[in-house]
């Protein structure tokens, strides 16, 4: 499945806030000047075809009391798999990444983010996956935000 | 309204929402909830902060953006309030933020770009080196991705 013209524009306007509405789909069909039915089986589709990861609310971990932080190792090639694994085992861990310098080389090569109901229990977590793997986590926490938005311009 | 509601609210929908065409009637019929209450919190939860955006996460690689490169910044105490901004004006950077320093670790402002090519995305870092007369940053790929999920409570 490609996306249409159509699939495009719903998606670009989907990425914000559905109407909260008794028919929200009825709302946006009005806006898009598309059919209702039209943009419910389009989403079901985008969803299906795995182009919409989930249409849902985007949770604000730290505001629902959660601790989140932003984490990198520094981990030889020949153990990254299995450290790689070790943080996928927790269920508060959303991104995990194998990164490398272009313009510069940095030893930094694990980066993963991950939130715990609480700061003790994300330090707790921490320090886990160092006694497990032997090597370092270097927390880095935000401490300013300018910008959360994960918004994408679709062409 | 209790805390817990909200919490059990999120839970029911956090995988994703009915596509039905009444959507908020259908999750109030699942939790015992009246739709008045289900939309009333909802719109609680956005205004207090607690959930951000009731959207579509986008599978961005699928949709054909590619590239992400994380950039971090070296960028002098005083001049983050000025610099942050200007990075963060950037459509294609999705998450600016600062974050601590350490010995050996100087890069203090985080940018993650996304584009559909690296050029793009470069381009986006030439016009922030451009804006700010920044010139100490390390653009880090993403080489594997190990997991990728939503935030879930």
């Amino acid at each position: 499945m490609a996306l249409s013209e159509i699939d495009r524009k719903i998606l670009q306007r989907l990425q914000t806030n559905l109407p909260l509405t008794h028919r929200p789909f009825l709302d946006l069909a009005k806006e898009l000047e598309l059919d209702e039915d039209l943009i419910i089986e389009r989403v079901k589709s985008m969803v299906e075809g795995k182009y919409v990861r989930r249409l849902a609310p985007i949770i604000n971990t730290q505001a629902v009391g959660n601790s989140a932080t932003l984490a990198a190792m520094q981990v030889p090639e020949d153990r990254i798999d299995d450290v790689a694994e070790v943080i996928n085992g927790y269920s508060g861990v959303s991104h995990n990444y194998l990164r490398k310098g272009k313009n510069k080389e940095l030893p930094l090569n694990i980066w993963f983010t991950m939130s715990a109901p609480s700061q003790e229990k994300l330090e707790e977590n921490i320090k886990e996956i160092e006694d497990s793997t032997g090597f370092k986590v270097r927390m880095l926490p935000t401490t300013k935000k300018f910008k959360i938005g994960v918004k994408f311009k679709i062409y | 309204m209790t805390e817990d509601l909200d919490i059990k609210l999120i839970k029911h929908i956090q995988d994703g929402i009915p596509l039905t065409k009444t959507p908020y009637k259908d999750m109030a019929d699942g939790l015992g909830m009246s739709e008045e209450e289900v939309i009333g919190r909802l719109k609680a939860l956005l205004k207090n902060g607690k959930i951000r955006r009731l959207a579509a996460s986008i599978a961005h690689r699928k949709i054909g953006i590619n590239s992400n490169a994380m950039t971090v910044w070296k960028v002098p105490g005083e001049r983050v309030d000025e610099c942050g901004p200007i990075m963060a004006a950037f459509e294609e950077v999705t998450h600016c933020y600062e974050r601590p320093t350490f010995p050996g670790w100087e890069y203090n402002v985080f940018t993650m770009i996304h584009g559909y090519t690296d050029e793009e995305c470069e381009n986006v870092i030439e016009s922030i080196k451009q804006k700010t007369g920044l010139n100490d940053y390390v653009m880090l790929y993403s080489e594997r991705e190990f997991k990728k999920v939503g935030v879930r409570i």
